[in-house]
């Protein structure tokens, strides 16, 4: 237990003052603590707030992961206009606002809850597992709230004996992502590692997708262009597969016998399908936290339109809010900086929506439509799905410039 | 099972019916069963079941709020519609 508790402080101390230089400050181990302190407080306050949900005002009953998010946004509000030159209030206020990411969605899953009614005979200490994990985790919550870890609990010493063979598959699986990610780096990108260095050096040499953007037009064959996207995805999604089995793996050693992150999302035949698959949690706190809201609430008498909003909300508004509220120019109001590094993820997420929401009606417009594809078929599907986010990934992040990657994409279809 | 459960129920089952990917007999399922796990329904068909509760039942989710696994399971819908009619299910 005392174990536990220095874990849950020293952690987010050490995770700050590691992550503080990205955000221009670099927090002691005292405004580490007090940014601890208050975080708890913070959370503490939301967790008896969601307790007594039905006696909260109505707005905050009807809204209260608009408030929730509204206490963030306040935060920065002081940070911005007061520019505290202190070093210990603007090292904390500045530690809060890195940190409150991380805990804005984990309460937000609580406060849904609450909203529900799905708190009932709930104590804090059965809620830490999710908002306050000292065994890891990213800003995305592996395992969403209670009432879904709940569900998936493993009841006997049977379920729970199940549920960590499957967390210890999903280690050897990390493993094998991440042997496959330095297989990609090394044998394809060139990039110096283990693996490369233990097969003689030898390696295809393809430039990184981020090279080709870089590189004036005609630097590279375009085969080589066309390569770089297909591998880049193939990079991310085992990057995915190593970091994500981890995370699903602990909490399924703990008897949480959660849906994987990652599921052979390279086999999906519909882009709807590949964005379930691919980053399972965090499509998951896209629906509940922006599709699901915004599904119930508006143009109700225009299916059409209500699910086009729904999904705009979820994978192009949301997907971005997600990474503007953890980026550091937002921490420290630099306008300029915000608008350059999310001009290009703003062109993805529109793709990313639009492409999510043309799948979800051709899906809607074949109900019952079961009948296995042929192999050439399903093949000819897949490549399209790979090709729609190896192209869309273009505008996913980076350092080149908007020209440079509509250079690049006309140029893959020999265009200019 | 409470004669109105039973007919919340019944009609459910019509509703799944008519939503249902081909060839899975809805009546096999248990209450407890996943729909979309179960290969019965897409996840898409989720939605379809809210606009469903919406209109057959006068639900507000804008209100209630929602989470996918409320409506994954036969049982979970059932609950949801016994919840709106402001008494618990049998």
């Amino acid at each position: 237990m005392a174990g536990s508790v220095i874990v849950a402080v020293t952690r987010p101390v050490m995770d700050l003052r590691k992550a503080g230089p990205t955000f221009g400050f670099e927090p002691g181990m005292l405004e580490g603590l007090l940014v601890v302190l208050l975080l708890a407080t913070w959370l503490w306050g939301w967790y008896r707030a969601a307790r007594q949900f039905r006696s909260l005002p109505a707005l905050v009953q009807r809204h209260p992961l608009l408030c929730l998010h509204g206490g963030f946004w306040l935060l920065l509000l002081v940070l911005w206009t007061t520019q505290p030159a202190q070093p210990p209030v603007r090292g904390v206020l500045v530690g809060c606002a890195v940190a409150l990411p991380f805990l804005l969605w984990r309460l937000g899953y609580l406060l849904l809850a609450a909203q529900r009614g799905r708190l009932t005979g709930t104590r804090l200490r059965d809620h830490l597992i999710y908002l306050w994990p000292t065994w890891g985790g990213t800003d995305t919550p592996y395992g969403k709230g209670h009432d879904y870890l709940k569900g998936v609990e493993a009841q006997d010493v049977e379920a729970l004996a199940r549920s960590q063979l499957a967390g210890l598959k999903l280690f050897v699986l990390a493993l094998a992502c991440a042997i496959g990610k330095d297989l990609i780096e090394g044998l394809v990108f060139g990039e110096d590692n283990g693996i490369r260095r233990a097969l003689g050096g030898i390696t295809l040499g393809i430039p990184t997708l981020d090279a080709h953007l870089l590189a004036p037009r005609g630097a590279h064959p375009i085969w080589t262009g066309w390569a770089a996207l297909y591998f880049e995805l193939f990079r991310l999604v085992l990057r995915m597969g190593a970091n994500g089995h981890v995370i699903v793996g602990c909490l399924r050693l703990f008897g949480f016998n959660v849906f994987r992150n990652t599921y052979k999302p390279l086999l999906a035949e519909t882009i709807v399908d590949f964005w379930n698959r691919y980053y399972f949690y965090f499509k998951e706190l896209l629906v509940n936290t922006f599709f699901l809201p915004t599904f119930t609430r508006w143009f109700r008498q225009s299916p059409r339109l209500r699910l086009l909003a729904a999904v705009f909300a979820a994978a192009f508004f949301g997907n971005l809010y997600y990474h503007v509220i953890k980026s550091a120019p937002l921490v420290r109001g630099d306008w300029m900086a915000l608008a350059a590094m999310f001009n290009p993820r703003l062109i993805y997420c529109f793709l990313l929506a639009t492409g999510i929401y043309l799948s979800m009606r051709r899906q809607q417009l074949r109900p019952g439509a079961t009948a296995p594809r042929s192999r050439p078929r399903r093949a000819v599907a897949i490549l399209g799905v790979w090709t729609f986010f190896s192209v869309i990934h273009v505008w996913h992040r980076g350092e080149a410039s908007f020209a440079d990657r509509v250079d690049f994409v006309t140029g893959l279809v020999g265009i200019g | 099972m409470s004669a109105a459960r039973e007919q919340q129920r019944q009609e459910l089952l019509r509703f799944l019916r008519s939503i249902q990917k081909a060839g899975l007999p809805v009546e096999r399922l248990a209450d407890g069963d996943p729909l979309v796990a179960s290969g019965l329904i897409d996840s898409l068909a989720i939605l379809q079941i809210v606009t469903w509760l919406e209109t057959t039942y006068g639900i507000d989710f804008a209100v209630r709020g929602i989470a996918p696994e409320d409506l994954a399971t036969i049982g979970g819908i059932l609950e949801v519609i016994g919840e709106s009619a402001g008494r618990s299910p049998a």
